[in-house]
C-alpha cells in the first residue's frame, strides 16, 4: 500500500502490518491495556515508517481498537460504572499533569525507572517471588 | 374436714407431677423435634464495614454442626472446563457462568476439621471445592452457591475465534447445577480460606458457637446465616446487615467493597507515570488491581474505556493540523477492530492465574522493547527523527495557521 504524507511517498507492507496490528489488538484487548508501546515499534521497525507518520496514525488505529474492546467488554458485563467513575477523572488529571513532568526529566533516566519496574512486576505476576 | 380437702390437693398434685413424669402431657412438647433441632442467634444485628459477628446456638448432641454464610448481593462467576474428562478423555470446553453468585460466602466447618483443611491448603491452587466439602462431611451443608443459576455454553476454538460464547447447552438438574456451583465458588473466591474456616466450636452438650467475619472489602446489605447439620436439619435463617459509609464504596461488578480514593489516587499517579514514560498506564495498573483482588474481566473492562477521552483529544489535535495519514491510521484500525472484538471473548475464558502469567510475559517485552530504546544506537537514530518530527510539526502547524488568516 502507498501512502502520501506531507509530500513524501511511503510503502506500507501490509503483510507484516495487517497481522501485527491484529494480534497487538487481541492482546490489548484482553488484558486491558492500550496497545501504543506495540504499536508503535511495529510501524516503525517493521513498517519503515517515520516517526512522525507513526504519532498520529498509530493513535487512531488505536482508538478504533479501544472504542471496539470497551464495547466488547460492556457487552460481557465486565464493565463496572462505579469503578469507572472513580478512576476516569484520575485518568485525565495524568494526562494533563504527565506531559509537564515529562519536559523537566530525562527520558532515559525514565525509561530506565520503568523498565526496573515492569520487570518486578512481571516477576511478581509470574509468580518469581 | 379442711384437712381431707388439703389431702385432695396434695394427692391430685402428685398424681399430676407422675403423670407428667410418664409422658402423659409430653405431646404437646414433641420431644423428638426438641432433640432434632437447632436453635441459633447472632450477638449483633449490623456490622459497619465488616467486623466479626458471634453466632452461638444448641444442636443435638454429638452432631457436627455447619454454618453457611452468605450476602444477599449477588455477582458474576464463570469458568470454562478445558480439564481432560477421565471417561471420555476429550476436553469438554463447556463455559459455566452464572449471575447469582452470593458476594460474599463463608462455610464454617467444626474445628475438628482443621486437618482437612490443611490437607486442601497443601495442594497450593490446585485445592478442590467438592473435595473439601467431602472431607468434612459439609457436602450437604452446601447450599446457597448450589442455588445459582447456571448457564453452560459448549465453546469451540472457532466460537472464541468469532468472539461467541458457544451454544447456550440445555438447564442443567438441581444436582448438576450444585456439582457445577463447586468449581465457580474456587473460580470467584479464588482462596481456600476466604470461603472455608474450621471454626465452629461445639461442646458435648451440643451448644455452639463461631465467629463470623466479614473482611471490609465485603459487599454492603443483608447477610444470611444458617446453622445446619445436613440438608433437613438447620436453624431459622438468620438475618444481619452490613453497613457501609463515605468514603467506603462498593463496586457492583466486581462484587466489592473498596475505599474511593485508593483507585483513584492510584490511577492518577499511575497514569501520570505512564504519560512520562510515553506507555499509557494500563500495564502498570491493571496487574496492580488484579493483585489487589479486582477480578481481571472487570479490570480489563473498566480500565480501558478510561484512555478512550485522551485518545480522543490526541486524535482531534493532530487531525486539526492534518497530522494523521487516515490510510495507514484506517487499514490498521480496521485490524484493530477485529482483535478488539475478539480480546474480551477471551479475558472471559481465561483463569485470573493464566491472566498473571500472560500479563508477566507482555510486561517482559514491553521491559525489552523499552531497554531497546535506551540503547545508544537507537537513542542516536531516534534524536534525527525526533528532529525531523518537530520540523515537520512546525510546518503543519504553520500551514494550519495561513489558511486560518487566509480564510479571514
Amino acid at each position: 500500500m502507498k501512502v502520501e504524507f506531507w509530500g513524501q511517498e511511503f510503502k506500507v507492507n501490509l503483510f507484516i502490518g495487517i497481522p501485527g496490528a491484529f494480534l497487538i489488538a487481541v492482546a490489548s484487548a484482553m488484558f486491558g491495556f492500550g496497545g501504543g508501546p506495540f504499536m508503535v515499534p511495529l510501524m516503525a521497525v517493521g513498517l519503515r515508517l517515520p516517526m512522525y507518520v507513526i504519532v498520529g496514525s498509530s493513535l487512531l488505529a488505536i482508538f478504533f481498537n479501544t472504542l471496539m474492546g470497551s464495547a466488547r467488554h460492556y457487552g460481557f458485563g465486565n464493565f463496572d460504572p462505579t469503578f469507572f467513575v472513580l478512576m476516569f477523572p484520575a485518568a485525565i488529571i495524568g494526562g494533563f499533569v504527565g506531559p509537564r513532568i515529562a519536559k523537566r526529566v530525562s527520558p532515559i533516566v525514565v525509561k530506565r525507572v520503568a523498565i526496573v519496574g515492569l520487570s518486578i512486576l512481571a516477576a511478581s505476576l509470574l509468580g518469581l517471588f | 374436714m379442711k384437712r381431707q380437702w388439703l389431702k385432695l390437693i396434695i394427692i391430685s398434685i402428685a398424681i399430676f407431677f407422675l403423670m407428667y413424669q410418664d409422658g402423659v402431657f409430653a405431646e404437646e412438647i414433641k420431644p423428638e423435634a426438641a432433640t432434632e433441632r437447632i436453635t441459633a442467634q447472632l450477638d449483633k444485628p449490623s456490622l459497619k464495614g465488616g467486623g466479626t459477628i458471634m453466632i452461638t446456638g444448641k444442636a443435638p448432641e454429638g452432631k457436627p454442626v455447619y454454618v453457611e454464610v452468605w450476602s444477599e448481593r449477588k455477582v458474576r462467576a464463570a469458568r470454562l472446563d478445558s480439564e481432560i474428562d477421565k471417561e471420555t478423555g476429550k476436553r469438554p470446553y463447556i463455559f459455566y457462568l452464572t449471575d447469582e453468585m452470593p458476594g460474599f460466602y463463608n462455610l464454617l466447618v467444626p474445628s475438628v476439621f482443621s486437618d482437612a483443611l490443611d490437607e486442601q491448603r497443601k495442594l497450593g491452587r490446585k485445592w478442590s471445592v467438592s473435595a473439601l466439602l467431602r472431607n468434612t462431611g459439609a457436602t450437604a451443608a452446601f447450599e446457597a452457591p448450589a442455588k445459582a443459576k447456571i448457564d453452560r455454553y459448549q465453546t469451540t476454538l472457532w466460537a472464541s475465534v468469532v468472539g461467541s460464547r458457544g451454544e447456550l447447552l440445555s438447564p442443567m438438574t438441581e444436582f448438576e447445577n450444585k456439582r457445577r456451583a463447586m468449581p465457580l465458588v474456587k473460580a470467584k473466591f479464588r482462596d481456600l480460606d476466604v470461603v472455608f474456616k474450621a471454626t465452629v466450636e461445639i461442646n458435648p452438650d451440643g451448644s455452639f458457637k463461631a465467629p463470623i467475619e466479614l473482611p471490609s472489602n465485603a459487599p454492603p446489605g443483608k447477610y444470611y446465616v444458617v446453622a445446619k447439620i445436613d440438608k433437613d436439619i438447620k436453624s431459622e435463617t438468620l438475618m444481619f446487615e452490613n453497613f457501609i459509609s463515605f468514603p467506603q464504596v462498593y463496586l457492583g461488578n466486581a462484587g466489592r467493597t473498596i475505599n474511593m480514593f485508593v483507585p483513584f489516587l492510584l490511577t492518577a499517579a499511575i497514569t501520570t507515570f505512564g504519560v512520562i514514560m510515553g506507555a499509557g498506564g494500563g500495564f502498570i495498573l491493571n496487574p496492580i488491581l488484579v493483585m489487589m483482588g479486582l477480578p481481571h474481566t472487570v479490570v480489563a473492562g473498566t480500565v480501558m474505556p478510561t484512555v478512550l477521552f485522551s485518545q480522543g483529544t490526541g486524535i482531534y489535535n493532530y487531525a486539526r493540523i492534518k497530522f494523521i495519514s487516515f490510510k495507514v491510521g484506517i487499514t490498521l484500525g480496521l485490524a484493530m477492530v477485529a482483535g478488539g472484538f475478539i480480546g474480551p471473548k477471551l479475558t472471559e475464558l481465561i483463569t485470573l492465574a493464566q491472566y498473571k502469567f500472560l500479563f508477566g510475559i507482555v510486561l517482559i517485552i514491553l521491559a525489552a522493547l523499552m531497554f531497546w530504546q535506551t540503547t545508544p544506537k537507537y537513542l542516536e537514530k531516534n534524536k534525527k527523527e525526533q528532529a525531523i518530527l518537530k520540523e515537520f510539526l512546525r510546518r503543519a502547524q504553520e500551514a494550519k495557521q495561513k489558511k486560518m488568516e487566509g480564510g479571514k
